[in-house]
């Protein structure tokens, strides 16, 4: 028996947009059934709430207010030198650039060319062609329980479809730009899907920034579904560096590796009131390493959630989690981190680490590690700290001239820095260090 | 000048005093050795004269040049020309060491209205200083301190000192944890910046550290007070007949 719940405001209102907005919302008569009964299923279970396990520190229902106009169509005006002044320092150094404006490709503002290797298209012309079984987009109703990926479906305008060839090395890092723009709030719903063919190499960079200007508030819904061919590299990096004032940033990442494979994924979060980054990782091959990390910077009354679940279904693989949060004022960080190591996973080597450093009294970090272990032969371990600014190192530093927020930095910087060097590339290390200034200096 | 009077000092928010009236005068110019048993007070009095908030003054003055410093930062009383070599130097994991110095350097340059040293001034000028000290420049790369032996963190502290020039130098127990090699690098260095116009106060526990830098001038601090002062061979004389004198006395 199910009772019936109440909806809220925006809960309605996400519902009911959709027969408003759905003949304007690019696909397929297929893709259409899919989207109308992912609006169904979210009208359903409406949006999660603390007293479902998953979202107990992080109740959408309650902190979603309203729901801002569903973004269609896009014609924001924008040059090349603003996406440039947009991407701060992700446009210091070269990219395969794909830019899409409040949820809609700009071929005029992108750089990448297709090249021996790399194929791409824009998600809203796979959708409409109807080959969007071929681009991978099969599961477009995976995980039906999960009201925000039912939300990204019903509403997904577009996204990077990409294709990395068998043994393509990517020499510039494919840039995936999500630009915030325009003086009107809205919702946007964005989807990429990522095939790295077996034994390629590929690092890429998902950026969801704003124009100056741009509102204050936005809501974004982003999904990146990735598959990692055998023996495949890839370095993953998201960074959602936002400057509003009730930013809503809701991302999930699904990934697949194949066999020995080495997949090293990243997110920096910031500049957004409420985040929720889900990732889920399933292991399809053995000998594949997979190495999660992530800084999440918070104040006011920022609300930052990141939530793993890391599936070990195959024997030998080696997976390792590290997290850090830095938050200030009344800020709130939430990390959960889900491995599962199924008894068939025997020699699974998994390590977690999350931390906290809080700079004021009223910040508060959770952290909820679960590892659900049924093989009796591995070596998992996890951790988590919970900090302030080390009063001994200030005052070392303070000793030698340095002042006091000066120092702060220093050491703030070297906190977060630990898991920025997990990201195997200098430029792109640097470039998340440049975003995290930013806002550092903003205090 | 340095000018301590009557220094009363506790751990701030408890009530245990720990200096009990500390009257000190050091000359500019002038080094002074701290001498004294464990639990004494030394480097209390040395971390107070450094401005560490952990210690409360409930009694008396530091006077620097004539100016009061009690009201002043920690990064303000750098600037102002003191330096604390610490007995046990800090490591920063994720700072490499040569930003931390030209952070420093620039810092105090910029208080004492200097121009800022270009990247190339300060590594010539890194390269020079650390060359003395036997450090290699290739360790300044890594974090502050971190991996770094004792003799090693050390040897970096005063390397820290002369790069900022300060014209007050606290030395805590710079010599514990020293071999004979570490000792005189260090020693030689701590030498090399004697000047008419540059105090230095050593606090040490031993006295072989003496020998390498001949103090002006040695006072003993037992039970929170400096109980006897004298010349340079006085340090020799504790050496023979211990501190046991000092703990007889009442506080």
């Amino acid at each position: 028996m199910s009772v019936a719940v109440i909806k809220t405001k925006a809960e309605l209102s996400f519902a009911e947009s959709f027969d408003h907005v759905q003949d304007r919302l690019p696909g397929s008569p297929a893709v259409k059934q899919a989207r109308r009964s992912a609006a169904d299923k979210f009208a359903e279970l409406g949006l999660p709430h603390r007293r479902i396990e998953e979202w107990k520190y992080t109740d959408l229902r309650s902190a979603v207010k309203d729901a801002l106009p569903v973004r269609v169509g896009d014609v924001t005006q924008m040059t090349i030198a603003d996406v440039i002044v947009a991407l701060g320092p992700l446009a210091k150094f070269e990219t395969h650039r794909m830019v899409f404006v409040n949820g809609r490709y700009r071929k005029e503002l992108s750089s990448a060319d297709q090249l021996a290797g790399l194929e791409f298209e824009d998600l809203s012309s796979v959708l409409s062609s109807g080959n969007e079984n071929a681009a991978g987009l099969a599961s477009l109703t995976a995980r039906d329980d999960d009201a925000v990926l039912s939300l990204n479906t019903a509403y997904m305008t577009d996204g990077a479809v990409v294709r990395i060839q068998a043994g393509a090395e990517l020499v510039k890092p494919l840039l995936i730009a999500h630009v915030r723009a325009g003086g009107e709030p809205g919702f946007t719903a964005v989807r990429n899907v990522i095939d790295v063919g077996a034994k390629a190499s590929a690092q890429i960079i998902e950026a969801f920034v704003s124009l100056p200007g741009a509102a204050k508030e936005g809501q974004a819904n982003a999904v990146t579904q990735i598959t990692v061919g055998d023996e495949a590299k890839v370095v993953h990096v998201k960074c959602a560096a936002d400057t509003g004032d009730g930013i809503t940033h809701l991302s999930n990442w699904m990934i697949r590796l194949g066999r020995e494979t080495d997949y090293a994924g990243f997110q920096l979060t910031q500049g957004v009131s409420l985040a929720r980054n889900q990732i889920f990782v399933a292991f399809d091959g053995e000998n594949t390493k997979l190495d999660l990390s992530g800084v999440f910077l918070g104040r006011g009354r920022d609300h930052i959630d990141t939530t793993l679940v890391v599936d070990h279904a195959v024997p030998s693989c080696e997976s390792r989690e590290l997290f850090k949060g830095v938050l200030d004022d009344r800020s709130r960080g939430v990390f959960q981190g889900k491995i599962i190591v199924q008894q068939i996973a025997q020699k699974t080597d998994g390590k977690q680490m999350s931390q906290g450093l809080l700079l004021s009294p009223d910040a508060e970090f959770d952290s909820k590690p679960e590892l659900e272990i049924f093989a009796d032969d591995v070596a998992c371990g996890h951790g988590a700290t919970c900090t302030e600014l080390d009063k001994d190192l200030m005052f070392y530093c303070e000793s030698r001239g340095i002042p006091p927020d000066i120092a702060r930095g220093l050491l703030i910087e070297s906190f977060i820095g630990e898991a920025v060097e997990k990201i195997d590339d200098e430029t792109i290390v640097e470039a998340v260090m440049e975003f995290a200034r930013g806002w550092l200096s903003k205090t | 000048m340095l000018e301590i009077k009557n220094l009363h000092v506790k751990i701030t928010e408890e009530d245990k005093p720990i200096l009990k009236g500390i009257d000190l005068t050091i000359a500019k110019g002038e080094v002074h050795a701290i001498m004294g048993p464990n639990g004494s007070g030394k480097s209390t009095l040395a971390h107070v004269l450094a401005g560490r908030d952990d210690y409360e003054v409930t009694e008396g003055d530091i006077l620097w040049n004539g100016e009061s410093i009690l009201e002043m930062a920690p990064d303000e009383r750098a600037a102002a020309g003191v330096f604390l070599a610490f007995q046990y130097p800090m490591e920063i994991p994720g700072v490499a060491g040569l930003t931390f110095l030209r952070t420093a350097l620039n810092a105090l340059r910029r208080k004492r209205g200097q121009e800022e040293l270009t990247t190339p001034e300060f590594m010539k000028l890194v390269k020079e200083k650390s060359a003395a000290l036997n450090i290699d420049i290739e360790m300044l790369k890594r974090p502050v301190n971190v991996g770094f032996s004792g003799g090693e963190k050390k040897r970096s502290e005063i390397l820290q000192m002369a790069l900022l020039e300060p014209t007050l130098c606290v030395l805590d127990e710079t010599d514990s944890g020293l071999d004979i090699d570490a000792l005189r690098i260090v020693s030689d260095g701590v030498n090399a910046l004697r000047s008419p116009d540059r105090t230095m106060l050593i606090i040490t526990h031993y006295q072989r550290l003496l020998n390498h830098i001949v103090p002006d001038k040695v006072h003993v601090l037992a039970h929170g007070k400096i109980q006897r002062s004298g010349g340079k061979e006085l340090a020799l004389e504790l050496e023979q007949s211990g501190y046991a004198e000092f703990g007889e006395k009442a506080a």
